[in-house]
């Protein structure tokens, strides 16, 4: 596979001619090989049009095209690093937290809008993930960076997940999202239990939550 | 029933019962639940007139349901505690979630607790049943033994239970004043029978000023 875990907060990536990898900018630790970084104006793939529309849509993280052969280290601020493999479903995860993702993935963004309306626009806000959030679809792996460390939860039809905002990392699968409120009058008067807003997940695939309720 | 899904997530399934946790600490959840503040941390009228009194004020809220909810705070390190009627003496902070069936109080400390900056007063919490104290790094756990008493930096120590004493001693000499201090003033001794948690990191105290 592409990427090896060494420890929890590194990972090192195997670079072959041919296979691509992009990669957060700045993000390499160390390289051994031939192995060339290059800047991506861009900020991914697809062209300039994806471009424009990442640029619109505040997801362009500044990334590099990662070539050559030989293997990698990455790591970016002490961020715990998970590495999520995909087989041919979308992952959908914020563009800040991607650390590096193999070039055989397709890369998107998605209007929060989209799923669910104006609440989808209101859940963007909550969760910080802003009007739109970037999705990766195919076969290859990704690595996204937590804050604390990352558990799966497996979501099925009959189980439906609920997440703090705060606290959700990224999700793949069929997954359909909603922002459910506990709101009651505790929370009007000041005495709510701190768990008003929360994310709720149906459908089939994974949620991927960090140990702590901290931005990036 | 508590269990640690790694060393920062608690996990904690449910049918039905309640668990007293830290508010806002839940980080996701399935099946049904629902939150509850619990107003002066669920002991009444007294203990929330005690709780502001004393400073040891802590938001908790009741979670009850089935399923299983996962905690979370900060990416805090967490240990569980299994409470078999004795006490467990711990910090407000440093307290994630507790079995309902546990009582919580306060109690007071005295120099200790001004040297570890964390106020006059202590929580406690006793009974039967789990609680998950939260440490910044992993905790190790200490035996106190009548024949090896134990001394702890005020900043480290976390919680403790059983049958202790406790008491402040202070390693100040001439050379503190001269502001040539090792950072190491103040320390506290466990005398007794019991267990003591201390974590990897120090808390800014006034000791390691000095």
């Amino acid at each position: 596979m592409a990427f090896r875990e060494v420890n929890a907060k590194m990972i090192e990536a195997t670079v072959v001619p041919g296979q691509r990898l992009f990669s957060q900018r700045g993000a390499m630790l160390a390289y051994k090989g031939d192995v060339s970084f290059t800047p991506d104006i861009q900020g991914g793939q697809g062209g300039v049009m994806s471009m424009i529309g990442r640029r619109v849509a505040n997801e362009a993280t500044p990334l590099m095209t990662v070539e050559g052969s030989g293997t990698v280290l990455f790591g970016h601020g002490g961020h715990h690093i998970q590495v999520i493999h995909l087989t041919g479903d979308t992952l959908y995860v914020e563009a800040d937290r991607l650390l590096a993702f193999e070039g055989t993935l397709q890369q998107g963004t998605m209007f929060m809008g989209s799923q669910g309306g104006v609440m989808g626009l209101v859940r963007g806000q909550v969760t910080g993930q802003g009007l739109f959030t970037t999705t990766l679809t195919g076969r290859g792996a990704v690595a996204v960076m937590a804050h604390g460390g990352v558990f799966e939860v497996p979501i099925t039809p009959q189980r439906p997940v609920h997440v703090d905002p705060q606290a959700y990392v990224a999700h793949h699968g069929d997954v359909r999202n909603k922002l459910s409120t506990a709101l009651g009058w505790r929370d009007m008067v000041g005495r709510g239990s701190g768990e008003a807003f929360q994310l709720e997940l149906s459908g089939s695939g994974a949620v991927y939550v960090q140990a702590s309720e901290e931005k990036l | 029933m508590f269990r640690l899904q790694g060393s920062k997530v608690l996990a904690v399934d449910m049918t039905g019962d309640a668990v007293k946790a830290k508010n806002g600490s839940m980080v996701a959840y399935d099946g049904q639940m629902a939150f509850k503040k619990l107003t002066g941390g669920g002991e009444g009228l007294r203990g929330m007139v005690t709780r502001r009194l004393t400073g040891e004020q802590m938001t908790v809220m009741e979670v009850r349901g089935h399923g299983t909810c996962w905690f979370a705070d900060r990416a805090s390190e967490i240990n569980l505690v299994d409470l078999q009627g004795d006490k467990l003496y711990v910090e407000s902070s440093n307290l994630l979630a507790t079995d309902a069936g546990l009582r919580t109080g306060t109690t007071f400390t005295g120099l200790r607790g001004t040297s570890q900056g964390n106020g006059l007063f202590t929580t406690t919490v006793e009974g039967h049943g789990q609680a998950a104290i939260m440490s910044d790094g992993p905790a190790v756990v200490l035996r106190v033994s009548a024949q090896y008493p134990l001394t702890v930096d005020p900043g480290a120590y976390v919680a403790h239970r059983g049958n202790l004493r406790q008491s402040f001693q202070s390693g100040v000499t001439f050379r503190t004043f001269l502001g040539e201090g090792g950072g190491e003033a103040f320390q506290i001794r466990f005398e007794g029978d019991g267990l003591v948690y201390v974590q990897p990191s120090e808390r800014n105290t006034i000791a390691g000023d000095v």
